[in-house]
């Protein structure tokens, strides 16, 4: 009996002894050196074996301290050409920078190029087809190799290259007919028709030719590229270090850069979990964090050490209203219908009870964010709903049992007003469909909410989603233009975009079609004259706003926490850590 | 014994053929992988078309299968898009060790997969050892003293452990033992991560991190697993064996050692048996938390994103797992207790 209570014990003291040895021997993305607080820069532990740049006599910049900071989902890929995710995009200001940044007050900085092309340094051409881009030559790649045109011209050639399969080939798919180099420092990128936006959309990454090149050459593709996961050779003021999955990356000061930065260490924590980072954040172990939301502001800044910024990047949640005869309630269809649901609903309480009326106010279109796009000229529609009952009086909706729900008979048949509300299941939207509802009720509007987390919400047409089949009369969410600051808007209202079971991936899910509408938004992807185009989204926004089939109801700028350890950090919408060399930890 | 374990790992293999084939049809019902491609919203229409001819996932669903298990390298794929097949597949499929590449990451799945098992592990193994030793210890002392003082209380604690939400554990924890007690002076544990990167990845700051997840995990688990190694012990307890055990003179320590114990043990180990395969699996809410990054993690944020070969490589391996651990569990029974035997 006793050799088998032994045994039972042997058992679980192997148990305890396998669980130690595991973390003794702790694994890591890439084997690299132990963190050191400081270096002198250069000499030993350069990330890149082949360099040896910079042998004069100006003395090595030295750097110090670490910015940590918590993103609530991981990157799923460094090379930004293969990640459509927020989180892959902004941490490229690090390491990767594209030709130039837009900073805090939405000025162009130029990074890779010597100066920003326009008509008058003759970067424009005329008919606005050409765009002659000019490098700095000051710029070299981390490992001392300089940038050059070359690398333009192969970035192009790997998003077009039938073997990768990047996320996105907007906008050269689109518009970009040709890229030539004719010098190191020269290129040329030419377009099949006008292209307004191209400030926002091109290059806005550069990848490293001599890194990549073998890797394309030898297996067809860079899908598979060890770059893209630990890029070690980079263009920015920050050099990758290491990434382990679902833990940290780790990015170390880049000596070799233009802009050398003051700081030693960027040190970014996955904390997947919203209440976990707002932990972090309030005891001080992130310096930086980001998706919070405005109840939580309070909270944070109690502590008197952290400061909540808020940066517009394009985005509004708003109400997207389902106009397609085939699949919409028919008393959508009826223009003043929608514009007395406008009426009857209070944004201005909604926004002061749940969110923050000043940095969340009522938004009225659709670019209000995107400034200067918005149409400053087109308020909210007010909170009316003595009018909203008079509208709908008028289009034939009356109360004709007394169930307090309007009504009207279509085809001999009594239809209630009763609206398919949907959005997803965070749960400010539920609280926000709660109050909607009673405030509907108010003029006999009845709403039936629906809740669909957010991978089935954005599903498309095949695989049910419900607002590309149209199971709804009003879909809520946060959205965006194309691109920002620059819009290029948008695919999402043009006639031939309506999705159905013949067009399955079309992103028209609102079944509007105007050919006048069409026809704006073409022109505004083509128009090169500043004013010609403002007036063109005046335009759209107006033939919107009439139409009602956009509902604006706040301004959904990123909110950011920074902790006051962290000096000098002036976000960006576009480029958020466009400064990033200049940040400084205060010992 | 060898003859044994041979006929049950026989009898596996048409076991997860049948697994695989059910997942991956259950796998369909998932959304479409490039909804949003993680964005915050749908890509382009012409990004969309393409990424799903590339990917290969406008195929028909056993085709997609097919490629699954015995991959690619067979059949060419078109690529440019103009309905002819050019370019030859290098894809090897799962039976020769090829689990596919992630939608999401393009990475390897059994890259994917061995990056977060250590963690995993580690966290898991650590949580089970002090849930193993707290619950016999707990469960043994309160059985050994039914209904004292002690054991009164440690049944109150039991259930109030057992009701807790792992979430709201897991939250409360860390904001008394890392926020709070960081405010007031007094010496505190880290919110989130594995480890602090001023001070660098060592087994100090390992520990230091597992502290909070590995108690979260414990506590709720000892309350529920103490109860059951208390009544085992009970059952046991009133046995003619230990009657007749002490009526021969043992001490009622002796008894309870030597006697009790041992039989009472096998139901425990059943139980540890059939949760060794899942300890592979990671723990979804308690990683998720502390930021730690597991297996469990992985699972939740391929499964938001229908990232199907990865889900496919993970429960594949956790079916296989269970599969031998079962193994595992039967012959260490007989090994433990004589009286079974295997055949």
């Amino acid at each position: 009996m006793m050799k088998r209570l032994s045994r039972l014990s042997t058992t679980l003291s192997a148990l305890a002894a396998l669980s130690l040895a595991l973390a003794a021997c702790a694994p890591a993305a890439t084997p690299t050196a132990a963190p050191q607080p400081t270096q002198p820069a250069g000499a030993t532990q350069g990330p890149a074996p082949t360099s040896a740049p910079a042998p004069t006599s100006v003395p090595a910049p030295s750097f110090s301290g670490t910015a940590k900071i918590t993103f609530t989902q991981e990157p799923d890929n460094l090379n930004p050409y293969y990640s459509s995710m927020f989180f892959s995009q902004i941490t490229t200001q690090f390491w990767l920078k594209g030709l130039w940044s837009f900073d805090d007050a939405g000025n162009v900085i130029p990074d890779l190029a010597a100066e920003i092309p326009s008509a008058a340094n003759g970067g424009v051409s005329a008919d606005g087809k050409t765009i002659t881009l000019k490098l700095s030559p000051d710029v070299t790649w981390s490992d001392g190799t300089p940038v050059t045109a070359d690398d333009l011209v192969f970035t192009y050639d790997m998003i077009m290259a039938d073997g990768n399969v990047v996320q996105s080939r907007y906008p050269y798919e689109d518009y970009v007919a040709g890229v030539e180099a004719p010098d190191a420092q020269t290129v040329v990128v030419t377009f099949s028709e006008p292209f307004a936006a191209w400030q926002t959309t091109l290059f806005k990454w550069v990848l490293p030719k001599h890194i990549l090149q073998p890797v394309f050459d030898q297996a067809g593709t860079i899908d598979q590229a060890d770059w893209n996961r630990a890029p070690t050779v980079g263009a920015g003021p920050f050099v990758f270090d290491e990434w382990e999955s679902g833990s940290h990356l780790s990015f170390r000061a880049n000596p070799n850069w233009v802009h050398p930065p003051k700081l030693e260490q960027i040190f970014i924590q996955i904390v997947p979990d919203d209440a976990a980072q707002e932990a972090a954040i309030i005891a001080g172990d992130t310096d930086i964090g980001v998706f919070l939301s405005s109840d939580q502001i309070e909270k944070l800044e109690a502590g008197g050490n952290v400061e909540v910024v808020a940066v517009p990047s394009g985005y509004s949640e708003a109400w997207f209203l389902n106009v397609n005869p085939d699949t919409a309630h028919p008393a959508m269809l009826d223009v003043n219908v929608r514009k007395a649901i406008a009426l009857a609903t209070d944004r201005f309480t909604i926004v002061n009870d749940l969110l923050v009326s000043t940095i969340n106010p009522v938004n009225a279109n659709f670019w209000d964010s995107n400034p200067p796009f918005g149409a400053a000229d087109l308020a909210p529609y007010p909170y009316d709903p003595e009018q909203a009952k008079q509208l709908l009086e008028a289009a034939g909706w009356t109360d004709s049992d007394g169930d307090g729900i309007r009504d009207k008979v279509i085809d001999g048949e009594k239809v209630d007003l009763q609206l398919r509300y949907i959005t997803n299941d965070r749960e400010l939207r539920k609280n926000v469909q709660a109050v909607v509802q009673q405030q509907w009720q108010l003029v006999g509007i009845a709403a039936d909410l629906q809740n669909y987390s957010s991978d089935v919400f954005w599903n498309g047409y095949n695989d049910g989603g419900p607002q590309a089949q149209g199971l709804y009369d009003i879909a809520e969410y946060s959205s965006t233009p194309n691109s920002f600051p620059d819009p290029d808007s948008s695919d999402n209202w043009l006639c031939s975009a309506i999705s159905s079971a013949d067009n399955p991936d079309g992103l028209n899910w609102q079944g509007y079609c105007n050919p006048q509408m069409d026809e704006l938004l073409k022109q505004q992807a083509v128009t090169l004259d500043a004013a010609a185009r403002l007036q063109l989204y005046q335009d759209i926004q107006t033939l919107m706003y009439d139409e009602v089939i956009y509902i604006g109801l706040w301004h959904d700028p990123d909110l950011w926490s920074i902790n006051s350890r962290l000096k000098n950090v002036r976000l960006s919408g576009a480029s958020q850590f466009w400064n990033a060399d200049q940040w400084e930890v205060t010992p | 014994m060898a003859n044994y374990i041979l006929r049950r790992l026989a009898q596996a293999i048409p076991q997860l053929f049948i697994i695989s084939v059910i997942l991956f049809a259950l796998m369909q019902g998932f959304g479409d992988p490039v909804a949003t491609l993680g964005a915050r919203t749908p890509p382009r229409q012409e990004d969309k078309e393409r990424l799903r001819r590339m990917l290969g996932l406008d195929q028909p669903m056993y085709v997609q299968y097919l490629v699954w298990l015995i991959g690619n390298d067979w059949m060419k794929l078109d690529m440019d898009g103009d309905g002819v097949p050019e370019t030859p597949g290098q894809r090897k499929g799962i039976l020769r060790g090829d689990f596919g590449n992630s939608l999401v990451t393009r990475r390897p799945v059994l890259e994917m997969i061995a990056d977060r098992l250590p963690n995993t592990l580690l966290l898991m193994l650590t949580a089970e050892a002090v849930i193993i030793v707290a619950s016999l210890a707990i469960g043994i002392y309160s059985a050994a003293r039914q209904y004292s003082l002690a054991d009164n209380v440690i049944t109150a604690f039991s259930f109030i452990g057992f009701s807790m939400p792992v979430f709201w554990l897991a939250l409360t924890l860390m904001y008394i033992f890392a926020v709070n007690f960081k405010r007031w002076g007094l010496p505190y544990l880290p919110t989130v991560g594995m480890f602090d990167p001023a001070v660098g990845k060592t087994a100090g700051e390992l520990a230091r991190h597992l502290v909070l997840p590995v108690a979260t995990l414990a506590i709720i688990s000892i309350a529920g697993y103490s109860r059951f190694v208390r009544s085992s012990m009970l059952e046991v307890l009133n046995q003619d064996y230990i009657r007749t055990a002490r009526a021969k003179g043992l001490t009622r320590s002796q008894a309870l050692w030597r006697h009790a114990l041992q039989n009472a043990a096998l139901p425990f180990i059943t139980i540890i048996g059939l949760d060794l395969p899942f300890l592979l699996a990671g723990a979804v809410v308690t990683e998720r938390i502390f930021a730690w990054p597991g297996m469990g993690r992985l699972f939740i944020d391929h499964t938001e994103r229908s990232d199907y070969p990865v889900l496919m490589g993970i429960l594949m391996l956790i079916a296989a797992a269970v599969v031998v651990f079962q193994i595992i569990t039967d012959v260490f029974y007989s090994f433990l207790d004589p009286r079974i035997r295997l055949a």
